[in-house]
């Protein structure tokens, strides 16, 4: 489903992504893990076309993204892949003049072209199954943090995407709500989406993750399924994020 | 003793207008260089050099008093709006208004005016190739259109007399002469001198009828500075004697048979039948409304215009290809950094040259609105601008285009912060709309100013009239702007 290739980015003469090289199979969760600037969240925007690459490739619903391509060619595949590919950002950008049901409602019917009256429809099933039935009409000031990323999700799942990009989805929250995110992420799993979620949180990657990779320095310096990768990691790096995390 | 009444003396002294001449050497007198000639311009060979015929008149008139007051005494020009002139010489910043200042029982009220001299008659002026014109063709259907200068005995004269004509009221002289000539007007009255004068410049131009509705220009001073006011009298009488009037007038090519005129040459007896005249509110009530009515149709037509321009200004500069934004910025520099009266004038009087003729209301709302759609621009930037980046990146990620993420994100945001910032712009356009009164367009200032001239008097009502007109329709606005502020805002 996402292959990259020797990805590499540079902000100037700040290289952040140097080679990364991984795959993401069909329904698979992927966790990404690392130390603070290794270059991560860089690596989920260049996964769905919001920063350009310098070098190397990513295929990722179907999708082929190089450098050098003409600016409305690269235009154009960004906007297609969006169309499979969701994403949830760290700070969730809800739409501030927007009501939560508005907020899911905004592309189906505006890019997709479903009829308000079905949008309404699904967006409402979306916030009754994460529990926000009752919030249907707050803006996103008058909802707590871990009820702003609900309403994020539930808008990113409203375009039925078949690639969802989670970055941190629980670094905001305490515990408790942070616990909920993760059900949610886990039974989104279940239903066969393909997932890449970059997060801190090393019993997430454990319980959650098919596959975690490891980013060092712009690089993946280790991929694997979790018992491997968690419990007997091969490079120091690694052993000295888990003793920290 | 003698100290007390040397005091004394000093201190009365600078309250006689005469005297303090004689100290300072000099009297200043007040004229609008704008008005151009014959009156006071700047001399074709030399344009740093005033001259016309009044420049020599105060001249002349420096030389009489420096022989009555056996002391040397030199004329001052002071520069002042021709409108205003009478304000410089209440508040004692001129000694004399000397600029083709009719004598009329309301200013002669309120200010003191001295033997005229200069007989003006009125001067119908037609396209030489126009068939058969004549006071008689002016009158008959269909209605004719007529400049004149605003405020001018002109333009009481032909309102009284032509009740059914078009009256478009001109700032200046040679611009309603110049649209004559371009066929937009079918005729303009002037002053005979102006006539005269500009002749040779409007070949195209003919004299139609006879001259009429003689008139007096003369000086006026302050009321009650007697003995200004006797010295000069008696040094016009001694100009008009020795012949120096007639020299003067005959080197501008003005001089007239109407100068000879016996009943000109005096002040007609000061009567109080001006008193009979209609009540305040009959005469002004009307047309202040109607010249308010005015202002608002401006307002309203150039805004909204000026909001969508804008708009669409602030998204090519901030989003366009270099090739669109490049000239946007350059259209916004040059119409911030240029007058809204200058980018009026090229629109209503250099377009026609080019062969755009636009009426002067088509012109007065364009220029308002290409003028106020430069400050909206820049309002709206800022304001897209202050939308955070994620924002768009959270409406692209969505799947939308660039423009969609713009008109159902972007936008909308933008246009709640810049609200405050766009009423505020609305309160000033309604104000600015007073200077379309230079192309012709009379709105509730300029018929404020037009009423104040004529009707020195009644100064005080009259501007308090206008304020509360201003008022009457600005808070509203004020009250519709806080609303829709708390509506966006909820
Ligand atoms: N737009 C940008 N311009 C310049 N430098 C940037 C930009 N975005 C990110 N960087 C730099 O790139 C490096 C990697 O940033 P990135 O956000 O990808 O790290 P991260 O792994 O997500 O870190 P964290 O865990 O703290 O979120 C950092 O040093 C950051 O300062
Ligand atoms: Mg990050």
């Amino acid at each position: 489903m996402i292959r990259v290739q020797e990805l590499t980015k540079s902000y100037g003469a700040h290289a952040v992504l140097r080679g990364v090289t991984l795959e993401v199979a069909r329904g698979e969760l992927a966790v990404v893990i690392g130390a603070s600037g290794s270059g991560k969240s860089t690596f989920l925007r260049c996964l769905n076309g919001l920063e350009r690459l310098d070098g190397g490739a990513i295929e990722i619903a179907g999708t082929t993204l190089v450098p050098g391509l003409a600016p409305e060619e690269e235009e154009r595949r960004a906007n297609a892949l969006r169309q499979e590919v969701g994403m949830v950002f760290q700070q969730f950008h809800l739409f501030p003049h927007m009501s939560a049901l508005a907020n899911i409602v905004e592309a189906p019917v505006h890019v997709a072209g479903v009829s308000p009256a079905e949008a309404r429809e699904r967006a409402l099933h979306l916030l009754e199954r994460f529990g926000l039935a009752a919030k249907a009409r707050s803006r996103p000031d008058q909802l707590s943090g871990g009820e702003q990323q609900r309403v994020a999700i539930a808008r990113a799942l409203a375009m039925q995407p078949t690639v969802m990009l989670f970055d941190e989805p629980t670094s905001a929250l305490d515990p408790r709500r942070a616990g909920e995110i993760l059900r949610i992420l886990d039974a989104l799993a279940d239903d066969g989406l393909t997932m890449v979620v970059v997060t801190h949180s090393m019993g997430f990657a454990r319980k959650a993750a098919d596959r975690v990779h490891v980013f060092h320095e712009g690089r993946v310096i280790e991929s694997g399924p979790p018992e491997e990768v968690l419990v007997n990691p091969r490079e120091a790096a690694t052993r000295e994020l888990l003793e920290l995390g | 003793m003698l100290t007390l009444a040397l005091a004394l003396l000093a201190l009365q002294a600078p309250s006689d207008a005469l005297e303090a001449i004689r100290a300072r050497g000099a009297f200043t007198w007040g004229a609008d260089e704008e008005g151009g000639g014959p009156y006071l311009f700047p001399d074709p060979a030399e344009p740093s050099r005033r001259i016309g015929f009044e420049v020599e008149l105060a001249d002349a008139l420096a030389l009489e008093l420096t022989r009555e007051l056996g002391a040397p005494i030199a004329a001052q020009f002071a520069q002042g709006p021709w409108d205003k002139l009478p304000d410089l010489l209440k508040t004692g910043r001129i000694d004399l208004v000397l600029n083709g200042y009719e004598w009329t029982p309301e200013r002669a009220r309120d200010m003191a005016a001295t033997l005229p001299y200069y007989v003006f008659e009125l001067q119908l002026l037609t396209r030489a190739d126009a068939a058969g014109a004549s006071w008689e063709w002016l009158a008959s259907a269909p209605p004719k259109q007529v400049g004149v200068l605003g405020g001018s005995s002109a333009e009481s004269y032909l309102a009284q007399r032509c009740p059914t004509l078009e009256l478009v009221s001109y700032d200046g002289n040679t611009n309603a002469m110049g649209d004559v000539v371009s066929g937009r007007l079918d005729a303009t009255l002037q002053d005979l001198p102006i006539a005269l004068f500009y002749r040779a410049e409007f070949p195209e131009l003919a004299f139609t009828g006879a001259p009429v509705a003689p008139g007096r220009y003369v000086i006026y001073v302050r009321r009650g500075e007697q003995r200004l006011h006797t010295a000069l009298d008696r040094a016009l009488l001694a100009l008009r004697t020795e012949g120096t009037l007639r020299a003067i007038d005959e080197r501008y090519g003005i001089w007239t048979a109407a100068q000879e005129n016996t009943e000109y040459l005096s002040l007609p007896a000061a009567s109080d039948e001006a008193a009979v005249e209609a009540g305040f509110f009959a005469r002004y009530g009307v047309p202040l409304l109607e010249s308010a009515g005015m202002t608002v149709l401006l307002s309203l037509l150039s805004f909204p215009l000026a909001i969508l321009l804008g708009l669409g200004i602030a998204l090519g500069r901030l989003y366009g290809p270099r090739l669109v934004a490049w000239p946007l910025t350059l259209y916004v520099e040059v119409l911030r950094g240029t007058p809204l009266m200058l980018q009026l004038f090229v629109l209503f009087y250099v377009l026609p040259n080019a062969g755009l003729e636009l009426p002067a209301l088509g012109a007065a709302v364009l220029g308002l609105a290409v003028n106020y759609s430069a400050y909206e621009a820049e309002i709206y930037r800022a304001g897209l601008q202050a939308v955070p980046v994620g924002q768009m990146e959270a409406a692209l990620v969505l799947g939308m285009s660039r423009r969609l993420a713009l008109r159902r994100v972007v936008v909308p945001q933008a246009v709640r912060i810049v609200v405050p910032a766009v009423t505020n712009d609305f309160i000033a356009l309604f104000k600015d709309t007073s200077v379309c009164s230079v192309i012709t367009v009379v709105e509730l200032t300029k018929r404020y100013n037009i009423a104040a001239m004529t009707h020195p008097s009644d100064v005080l009502p009259l501007a308090a009239m206008a304020a509360v007109l201003y008022l009457v329709m600005s808070y509203p606005l004020s009250l519709l702007s806080a609303r829709l502020e708390r509506a966006l805002r909820a």
